[in-house]
């Protein structure tokens, strides 16, 4: 079979040295930041020594950097037949931290996507479900706890439960934004195809919302992390925000601080995991 | 393996019969009441096959409403619209190429035409060979892997007619397909689209606001008034459809005749 239209050797040029040449730029910025970074982490160490050096305040308000760091050590190892802090290793309290966050924010996803996506299609769920978002979404998950602990014990159900239900709603608000947005032109290009109803659905409007949910699950990972230590008021040991809390009691500020860090360097680099993973998903983001 | 263009092959939809496209007395009043903005009509228009009808006049004319109307997209005010002797609906009879290429960016531009093939309910087993045959016929052969910003306007466009032609419909609807383009590059589609259309013979309707480009690639061109568009001229193109190069062919005495016929035709429905 011939050709019927020819593509002419302009037209195919090719966009290559545009691509390799931002790669590099940013390849290079990747490292500059890095560098700042570094930078700015030493230079707030430093900082921090110098305002205990210089005991402004007790060690037991501002513990020095090496006191945070002995406490690492301690609740990492068995000392004196004790293991770690309070019967359980660090990497054990933080671990059943992230286990938690996991199975919460898995949970309030699904919900989330589930809702957004019956809000997106169907206006009347919206009309009727869109305050109520709103206003759990406005709830401090402290304040809703106490009814889960009535309703579920104070085992393991009532801090999942408190994870999802601060998890679902970024997802749903986000899902939601990104149905009803679906571009039109994108649209009409799959009806002019043949497709209908759930195949509109299927083949462009959630792919489409794909990058606002990803950023919507960003955001509901980030919001389980920031109630961990509300989940964690009530038997949360083991777990890290049950241990700042026990720590808190003892005023262990040093512990406190060193579970601050556990939680923030490990949102960090959860983030930083989700923010790959939608790489890879939406490649397309900002290229329409 | 029969050519898309010219025999039936798997997914064709053509319906049997009735002239490829008629316009009855079609008016189109967007809104109601005190706010109704009439658009269009009445117009009338019978396209045999093979015709490549282009449609010409000034901005918001109601030129773009009528092709809506033709892909099934909406229903007329007033009057009927048939294609194949049938009601027309979006993805049955027509397919449509668009100002913008509007292709799937999460899809390559070879998972855009198999889409396209894949919603006209071609088998999965040919689809492949057929993607890489459509994309050979709009010269795009090996960019199915690309993703579509990669590729330059031009070849986006290539794809979106790759893709408009994948349902085999009877008819293909163009509305201002080359408008966003650069001039060279608008210059070497019109030139391609012309080969094509002459060599296959598919019905066609073009919408433009450049008279030249009317001329270069109809057999017949209806100029439309303003708004609400009615038609102001309907004049055959009588030009040869192959064996010329598009310099000889503009060339002519008969095109440039056309041309300041049509031309004038525009001016004065647009003072």
């Amino acid at each position: 079979m011939s050709a019927l239209l020819s593509a002419p050797a302009s037209e195919t040029a090719t966009v290559e040295p545009a691509t390799v040449a931002a790669r590099r730029r940013r390849g290079s910025g990747r490292w500059h930041r890095v560098g700042v970074r570094v930078l700015a982490t030493a230079a707030l160490l430093g900082l921090w020594q110098l305002l205990y050096s210089l005991r402004i305040w007790s060690p037991v308000l501002l513990p020095s950097p090496r006191a945070v760091w002995d406490a690492l050590i301690r609740t990492s190892t068995t000392h004196d037949g004790t293991v770690g802090y309070q019967g359980h290793l660090l990497i054990e309290h933080l671990g059943i931290s992230l286990q938690r966050i996991a199975l919460g924010s898995v949970l309030g996803i699904a919900a989330g996507l589930a809702v957004g996506l019956l809000m997106g299609t169907l206006p009347w769920v919206r009309v009727v479900v869109e305050p109520w978002v709103t206003f759990v979404r406005a709830l401090p998950p402290l304040a809703y706890f106490s009814l889960l602990i009535i309703w579920f014990g104070i085992d393991e159900s009532p801090k999942v439960w408190l994870l999802a239900i601060a998890a679902m709603p970024p997802v749903a608000v986000a899902t939601a934004a990104a149905v009803v947005g679906a571009p039109t032109a994108l649209v009409e290009a799959a009806r002019a195809m043949g497709a209908r109803g759930w195949q509109v659905t299927t083949t462009v409007v959630l792919p489409a919302a794909l990058p606002e949910i990803a950023t919507g699950i960003r955001l509901a990972v980030g919001i389980a992390y920031s109630s961990l230590v509300a989940a964690e008021t009530v038997n949360g040991m083991p777990g890290i925000g049950g241990m700042i809390r026990d720590a808190q009691t003892y005023l262990q500020s040093d512990v406190v601080i060193l579970g601050l860090f556990a939680i923030g360097l490990s949102g960090l680099a959860i983030d930083g995991v989700l923010r790959a993973i939608e790489r890879r998903l939406v490649p397309w983001r900002g290229r329409g | 393996m029969s050519s898309p263009l010219t025999g039936p092959p798997a997914g064709a939809r053509a319906p049997a019969g009735g002239a490829p496209l008629s316009v009855r007395d079609v008016t189109h009043t967007y809104g109601r009441g005190a706010t109704a903005v009439p658009a269009l009509g009445p117009v009338s228009l019978e396209v045999p096959a093979g015709e490549f009808l282009v449609l010409v006049g000034p901005s918001g004319c109601g030129k773009s409403t009528l092709l809506r109307l033709i892909a099934g997209f909406e229903g007329p005010t007033g009057g009927q619209v048939r294609v194949g002797g049938e009601v027309p609906r979006p993805g049955r009879q027509a397919g449509v190429v668009f100002q913008q290429a509007r292709l799937l960016p999460w899809r390559t531009v070879g998972g855009n035409v198999e889409l396209a093939l894949r919603l006209a309910g071609v088998p999965r087993e040919q689809r492949a060979a057929r993607v890489a045959e459509l994309l050979d016929r709009v010269g795009l052969a090996g960019t199915a892997q690309r993703r579509t910003w990669e590729i330059s306007g031009g070849q986006q466009q290539r794809v979106a007619i790759a893709r408009a032609l994948a349902g085999s419909t009877p008819l293909l609807l163009l509305d201002e397909p080359f408008a966003a383009l650069d001039a060279l590059t608008r210059e070497r589609l019109q030139e391609d689209l012309r080969r094509v259309s002459a060599e296959a013979g598919t019905t066609s309707v073009f919408v433009t606001h450049s008279v030249d480009e009317a001329v270069f690639l109809a057999t017949r061109v209806v100029v439309l008034t303003r708004s609400p568009g009615t038609v102001a001229l309907d004049v055959p193109v009588d030009l040869p459809r192959s064996g010329l190069s598009p310099d000889e062919l503009r060339g002519l005495p008969g095109y440039a005749a056309l041309r300041a016929e049509i031309g004038a035709a525009v001016r004065s429905v647009a003072s």
